[in-house]
């Protein structure tokens, strides 16, 4: 698909084009705009970057001395400003932590008097929780009590007893969040290579040399290892690994927004004591999603296999059964999606940031899982550091643009402005997806973007088209045309997510002709 | 806005159901008719439809959809109304005010003095039936499908497996054959077929393509393209059984597993939806529950043939014109009672019988040699002998004039047993 020659050299290669591979690259480029992103999919964002909860956590889930935990309550503070001038919008929706009555059952092996019971759930659960937090840096917690936890969400269970606001959590999309940081590293000089796969590296005296490619080889004396939960191949094979990444799927749920918008207001989650959680998420929750879909899960299991993105029906089953409790009413009728994402764990369950000791210029920013988005600024703070330490310019540019223009979005618009493009290019007023409201000319921006969407999945990921309660039923042939018109390709190249997934397998004609089949 | 223009009826949606009302309307007395429609051509479904079955009740001629399509299409242009292609409605409120965009005039509102809706249904998707696996190209909606291949002349399979066997489904098996696609076989969840017998016979038992009854389709394969699906029998609970599994290799799966009518702009609007139906709750002259706006076809209530689509839209276009050049208006209503074997009932409320009425129901459960019947304040006022319903057929009842009938206080719309005479009678007077 992508045709471009590779440079022969960079300051820095970026392996993989996630959310942390693109904000490195972003952060990088307020230095230097000497930077080089490889990414193998066909799109950056592809991997457990795209298939995720949205959530920008404040860090009160993570164990206290983790690296996790501080990175993620650095990341959350540091948000605000690590979006501004992308065109990405961050809402601190915050979280909503629901005591009830099943957190410390009644009677039974506890022992416990009645108002000895409710006191736990009511005062000293509330106050651990928050007392927790602040230890950790996160600010503005307060308790609720259950008259304020239903007028903060009215849908919760009847027997929420009490609760925990936590202000601080957020909501991005993550994918709409990596395509603006990778954007705007390319608008600051950097380049970004998809359909690139990593295949070696060239070390010469314990010191990287070169990232050698499926399409070349660039020299570099300065590679992050961003690759995800392939991160510990792609560090193996420059003799820089020694940890392991066990593949750890996620699977959500996801609803008709027009049926689920003000459904939950807040992230929402269950408080469970601590000791009783069955596996390694952190029990999911039930939320908006930044563009007001309801979505629930994720759940978390082992599958061995890094690209295990489906999603099974007991997962499906176990979601709809955790949440039942929770939002006894939830709308199960209005599922519109179901995914799974593939988490990058290590054995240690913590984030493995740090230059290489065995190869020198070598740097891995691996085992990040969950909370990763959240996190995303404080690691490229902190990857900047080392890579500053490995030679990388520390003077700030003077010729850093701060704006990364995000493309209208028809429909966020005024009618006022909406007439004024149409005026300017009669595009943008031809509905392409009628679910979602996106037009023609939202589409044809995205596949000449400044990292161009190239299939449907990534016109998706930029516009919406097929995303809504249709799922592409109306308008997967539409895109498809337009796809292939601006691209310059048969309609029968067109693919959903890059080589191998063609929308079409040939036309009507050609079948009949016998040598198709 | 008092510059907005003020037309007598829009008609949303130009399929069946929006030209047969927007020509009713105009034929019944209105001279500014306007229909708008968000596609490029006039038809809606129709034109995809090329295989025959149309047209047998409103012509008395079995026709194509395109031919079908195009007859109302030629009337609809003669009769002057005034057509909007590639135009969306992006807004309408309880008042009927409506906002619209498209290429040419940018975005603008209109204060239509009546509005029919006919935007018609959409088709349910892989997650709302819940089928797990990965998320590869190649999974597709029965009607996407055939909109590719009779439309753009593209093929979104070579070896398919279908789930669902409604009428598009079947339809789309014989059409993936005869285009040199292998159709692996149908497979349906529930232990009878969901579409009518004469695809059943015509689009499987005349290509030897198997109907797997009592299946479905348990995980989808492949990361990319489909490369496989488990297929599985289904229990009483219509799980899949675990040992039943079998892997069937295709490159694509195609679903027929069901339509919803497409009510976001009612909503919207406020009009009260049915439930069962998902589509308005109207009176017997297509009214819903706000004043002014009607509503016809798939987007009341999912119909098996088109000839039902445009009688209900000659009822909502003419409803239409006589409420803005008469006034009329609805009266108080009574609710419609589904009665025994019925599972829904449009109208589902009547405001008078006093012009006749159509009624129009699906049954719950197959029977042979019934007797459809509709009883309005004790009386019975509709009866007719069938010798067999099913759950995949609309059944209609079209009434006559009731005299007195605004006085009527209950409608029961019911399938009974036709045991002869005497039981019949004595059914009767029990009511």
């Amino acid at each position: 698909m992508n045709a471009v020659k590779l440079p022969s050299r960079a300051g820095l290669v970026v392996v993989g084009g996630g959310v942390i591979g693109c904000s490195i690259a972003r952060e990088a480029s307020r230095y230097t705009p000497d930077i080089v992103v490889l990414e193998k999919e066909s799109d950056v964002s592809c991997g457990t970057s795209k298939a995720n909860n949205a959530e920008v956590h404040s860090g009160i889930g993570e164990d206290a001395g983790t690296l996790k935990q501080k990175l993620n309550v650095r990341g959350n503070q540091l948000y605000d400003g690590f979006v501004q001038g992308l065109g990405v919008e961050l809402k601190r929706q915050g979280l909503l932590i629901v005591v009830t009555q099943r957190t410390v059952p009644a009677g039974g092996t506890s022992g416990l008097g009645e108002d000895e019971r409710m006191d736990i759930l009511t005062r000293k659960i509330p106050e651990g929780i928050i007392a927790y937090g602040e230890n950790a840096g996160i600010k503005g917690l307060r308790a609720l009590t259950r008259e304020e936890v239903f007028r903060t969400e009215p849908n919760v269970t009847r027997e929420a007893v009490a609760g925990v606001f936590d202000p601080t959590y957020g909501l991005i999309s993550p994918y709409k969040l990596t395509i603006a940081l990778a954007e705007h590293a390319v608008i600051n000089g950097a380049r970004v290579f998809t359909d690139t796969e990593v295949t070696g590296f060239r070390v010469e005296d314990g010191e990287v040399k070169a990232v050698i490619t499926g399409r070349g080889e660039i020299a570099t004396s300065l590679v992050v290892n961003a690759a995800g939960v392939f991160a510990d191949d792609v560090a193996d094979m420059a003799g820089a690994g020694g940890f392991v990444i066990h593949p750890r799927k996620g699977a959500s749920l996801l609803f008709d927004r027009q049926v689920t918008a003000e459904y939950v207001h807040s992230s929402v989650a269950e408080f469970r004591m601590p000791g009783t959680r069955t596996t390694q998420s952190k029990g999911g929750g039930a939320m908006p999603t930044a563009e007001g879909n309801l979505q629930l899960g994720p759940t978390a299991i082992e599958t061995g296999d890094k690209y295990d993105t489906s999603i099974s029906a007991e997962e499906i089953e176990e979601i709809f059964e955790r949440f039942h409790y929770l939002l006894p009413d939830f709308p199960r009728d209005a599922l519109i999606s179901a995914f799974s994402g593939v988490r990058a764990p290590t054995e240690e369950e913590d984030f493995v940031i740090g230059a290489s000791e065995a190869v020198r210029g070598f740097v891995n920013v691996a085992g990040i899982q969950s909370p990763g988005l959240a996190s995303a600024p404080a690691i490229a703070e902190m990857v900047l550091g080392i890579l500053q330490d490995l030679g990388l310019p520390r003077d700030a540019r003077g010729d850093f643009n701060p704006v990364r223009p995000a493309p209208p979005k028809f429909s966020e618009l005024s009618h006022a402005e909406r007439n004024r493009l149409i005026r300017e290019d009669p595009r943008w007023g031809h509905v392409i997806c009628r679910c979602e409201t996106v037009t023609e000319k939202e589409v044809v921006n995205a596949i000449h973007g400044i990292v161009p969407a190239t299939n449907m999945d990534a016109v998706k990921r930029r516009t919406r088209t097929g995303m809504g309660r249709c799922q592409g039923g109306f308008c997967h042939d539409r895109v498809a045309a337009i796809l292939a018109r601006e691209l310059g390709i048969p309609i029968t190249a067109v693919t959903k997510d890059g080589e191998g997934s063609p929308i079409f397998l040939g036309f009507a004609k050609d079948f009949l002709g016998g040598e198709a089949v | 806005m008092s510059g907005a223009r003020k037309p007598q009826c829009v008609v949303v949606g130009a399929g069946p159901a929006g030209l047969g009302a927007a020509l009713a309307a105009r034929e019944a007395g209105l001279r500014d008719v306007m229909l708008v429609e968000r596609d490029f051509e006039l038809g809606g479904i129709l034109p995809q439809c090329i295989h025959d079955g149309f047209g047998s009740m409103v012509f008395g001629q079995v026709l194509t959809g395109p031919q079908y399509a195009q007859r109302y299409i030629d009337r609809v242009e003669k009769a002057g109304v005034e057509v909007k292609l590639n135009t969306m409605v992006l807004e309408m409120a309880p008042d009927r005010r409506m906002t619209l965009v498209n290429s040419r005039e940018g975005i603008y509102d209109i204060e239509p003095a009546s509005i029919v809706l006919a935007m018609g249904c959409r088709e349910r998707t892989r997650h709302q039936v819940m089928i797990p696996g990965y998320r590869p190209a190649g999974v597709i909606c029965a009607g996407a499908a055939q909109r590719d291949i009779n439309i753009d002349g593209l093929m979104p399979g070579r070896r398919v497996v279908i789930l669902g066997s409604g009428d598009i489904g079947l339809i789309m098996a014989r059409r993936f054959t005869l285009e040199g696609a292998e159709v692996e076989g149908v497979y349906e969840l529930m232990d009878h077929p969901g579409g009518l017998t004469r695809n059943v016979v015509q689009c499987l038992h005349d290509y030897d393509i198997p109907l797997h009854l009592s299946h479905t389709v348990a995980f989808i394969h492949g990361r990319k393209r489909v490369e496989a699906v488990t297929v599985a029998a289904v229990d009483g609970n219509l799980k899949p059984i675990k040992e039943s599994e079998r892997l069937v290799p295709c490159d694509a799966l195609v679903l027929s597993v069901g339509l919803i009518p497409e009510n976001e702009l009612s909503k919207q609007a406020g009009v009260e939806l049915d439930p069962v139906t998902s589509g308005p709750v109207v009176d017997e002259r297509m009214e819903t529950s706000v004043e002014g706006i009607f509503a016809c076809g798939n987007v009341v209530s999912v119909f098996d043939l088109v000839d039902w689509v445009t009688r209900t839209a000659e009822t909502a276009g003419r409803a239409a014109a006589e409420y803005v050049l008469e006034g009329r208006k609805r009266g108080a209503v009574v609710r419609v009672n589904p009665g025994r074997n019925v599972k829904f009932v449009v109208p589902q409320v009547v405001g008078s019988l006093d012009r006749g009425a159509d009624f129009y129901f699906r049954v719950e459960h197959p029977e042979r040699a019934v007797r459809a019947m509709v009883l309005a304040g004790g009386g019975e006022v509709y009866s007719r002998k069938a010798k067999m319903v099913r759950p995949p057929e609309m059944v209609h009842a079209g009434i006559d004039a009731v005299a007195g009938s605004g006085k009527v206080l209950d409608v029961t719309v019911e399938v009974v047993e036709e045991e002869g005479g005497a039981s019949k009678k004595k059914k009767r007077g029990r009511r």
